[in-house]
């Protein structure tokens, strides 16, 4: 119908949809630009590229929301036709593609680092390792480490090239793995782009050992993990990360393989299931039985712990240095010939040294959700995220950082300073008009989260 | 005895200076000549054969850059690539390696004078 000509109307009407499109456009601002492209482009390809192969991205088995890592609990989220369940689906991968129970009860993934020549007998069952914190944990005198034995990519053995032997042995349409057949290779520039891309995942910096932590049991905890007559754990862990101590090995020692014992556990929960899950001999092929030292920062909430997920809790990852598997080993009898003895704890200090790594995984976890709340309010956004995400994957932080605090009963105030950034964040993403000064708020309460944890 | 952190030095760097990172050579295999990430071009050598000599366990190739030889070792990998056929890539053994074949050699640690750590051998037909 048309419009009356009375011109006071007119008017009227045209100022109120003009007002109303322009408090439309503040409320959808487009995204912004990322800071680095290259890294946007590499986080393209993680998540959505197939490289035309089984339907499977790299972020099948690394996805944002699980700490770029899988769980039995995330696998359990999943749709029964998601890609990372191929071999139940594909018929030319139902044999010696995956063990179905042992991913979906244990986490684990088949992996042929033994060669392709046996496949129903030669194989490892591994879990897989998180990529958070590369820039820091793959360097070694011997060039970079990559996988559980440092020993996970063809070619020139780099992060780089990491996606190669990744689309071979994960992307395959069929076990012929006949490059432009059953996949095609990662071209040149997309290697670049994703190496980008996962390097700037997590922290870009080691943490400074010892933090000024408020918490009695947490700073114990720390105590014990730096003493060279105790704990013993920062000579392998130097400052809570992934490489050796340079007062024992020297300033470039970086990353380092050991035989800590891991796979003569006795009742590992893969082997209780009665599936095959021959012995991982770890590093090189055939292997001498050592694997590489994870980051501790990022271990409390990405469990479970080891190669084989052989641990679920962190208490129990650091009770097993305090085992007869890792005393009797070859890295735990040369600590104990060059200390004088093996790694004693009671149970207090093992709950004290596990107290400490959840404080600083939930201080990494607080220190992403504040760089993700601030991108969203300054509007600028590295490009490792997708900028209309990063609310999201605050929260996703912010419950991580929770459940690590929350599940070893510390720091309660703490817990619920997060719980209110929790709230505050999920209502900035439901908003239409009030998204930034929420995220703000949101922003406060992390900080004051902090604050309890560690003195400024 | 040692004082710690003399002793613990000595001991763990000892430990971990055993072992040495390198590539993963399973899925290597399925790599087409030429396309192996950060290693083609740059440390191996593409070629053709033009000579074998089984007494030596040697072989000798042509490549853009100059004439090699390339020793094979015991531990010597050698992959027949398959792929211009769109065939699985397999094991080979030193009778895969004939004259007039292209071949991809890595040596070992990057040194032309040692053995090659491994070689991929073009079935193009």
């Amino acid at each position: 119908m048309r419009c009356p000509a009375i011109p006071g109307t007119r008017l009227l009407f045209t100022l109120l949809v003009v007002g109303l499109g322009l408090i439309g456009l503040s409320a959808c601002k487009p995204p912004p630009t990322p800071d680095n492209e290259q890294i946007a482009r590499g986080r393209d390809l993680f998540f959505n590229e197939t490289f035309d192969g089984n339907g499977r991205t790299c972020g099948s088995c690394h996805p944002a929301s699980n700490n770029f890592t899988i769980d039995p609990a995330f696998i359990a989220t999943l749709p029964d036709d998601d890609p990372l369940f191929v071999a139940e689906l594909n018929p030319d991968l139902q044999h010696d593609f995956e063990n179905p129970v042992l991913m979906r009860e244990i986490g684990l993934i088949l992996e042929n680092l033994n060669g392709f020549n046996d496949l129903a007998n030669i194989f490892n069952m591994r879990g897989v390792p998180h990529t958070l914190g590369l820039r820091h944990s793959i360097e070694s005198r011997a060039g970079p480490r990559t996988g559980w034995s440092g020993d996970g990519s063809p070619g020139d053995g780099s992060l780089r090239s990491f996606a190669v032997g990744a689309v071979i042995q994960h992307f395959t349409r069929t076990l012929g793995r006949v490059p432009g057949v059953d996949f095609r290779l990662p071209a040149d520039e997309e290697l670049d782009a994703m190496e980008a891309f996962q390097f700037s995942l997590g922290r870009q910096e080691e943490f400074t050992l010892p933090l000024p932590l408020k918490g009695k049991v947490a700073a114990r905890g720390q105590e014990i993990f730096n003493d060279r007559t105790l704990g013993k754990c920062s000579a392998c862990h130097f400052n809570a990360g992934a490489n050796g101590d340079p007062g024992i090995f020297g300033q470039d020692a970086g990353n380092l393989n050991f035989n800590t014992g891991v796979e003569v556990l006795p009742d590992q929960p893969a082997d209780l299931t009665g599936e095959l899950m021959p012995p991982d001999d770890g590093f090189g092929a055939p292997g001498n039985g050592e694997f590489n030292t994870p980051s501790l920062v990022e271990a409390a909430d990405t469990g479970p712990f080891f190669h084989n997920n052989a641990v679920e809790t962190i208490e129990g990852a650091v009770g097993f240095y305090d085992g007869e598997s890792f005393n009797n080993s070859p890295a735990g009898q040369l600590l104990a010939g060059a200390t004088g003895s093996g790694v004693e704890l009671d149970a207090t200090q093992i709950v004290a040294v596990a107290a400490f790594l959840r404080v600083i995984n939930a201080l990494e976890n607080i220190r992403q959700s504040i760089e993700l709340l601030d991108s969203f309010v300054n509007r600028k956004f590295l490009g490792n995220e997708a900028f209309d995400q990063l609310l999201a994957r605050a929260v996703e932080e912010t419950d991580d950082s929770i459940g690590v605090l929350a599940a070893g009963g510390l720091h309660p105030v703490a817990v619920a300073h997060l719980r209110e950034a929790r709230r505050l964040t999920r209502e900035a993403m439901a908003s239409r008009f009030s998204r930034e000064r929420l995220a703000r708020e949101a922003l406060g309460e992390q900080e004051r989260a902090r604050a309890e944890l560690i003195e400024s | 005895m040692l004082k710690y952190p003399t002793a613990m030095g000595v001991t763990l760097a000892l430990l971990a200076g055993l072992s040495l990172a390198h590539a993963q050579k399973a899925t290597e295999r399925f790599i087409p000549i030429g396309k192996s990430p950060g290693l083609s071009d740059k440390y191996t050598k593409i070629g053709t054969i033009d000579a074998v000599n089984t007494q030596d366990r040697t072989i000798t190739m042509s490549a853009p850059s100059g004439t090699y030889t390339a020793r094979i070792a015991e531990e010597t990998r050698i992959w027949l690539d398959k792929s211009k056929i769109n065939s699985t890539n397999e094991e080979g053994t030193f009778s895969d390696l004939q004259a007039g074949r292209m071949v991809e050699v890595k040596y070992k640690d990057n040194d032309p004078e040692g053995p090659a750590e491994w070689i991929k051998v073009q079935i193009a037909e």
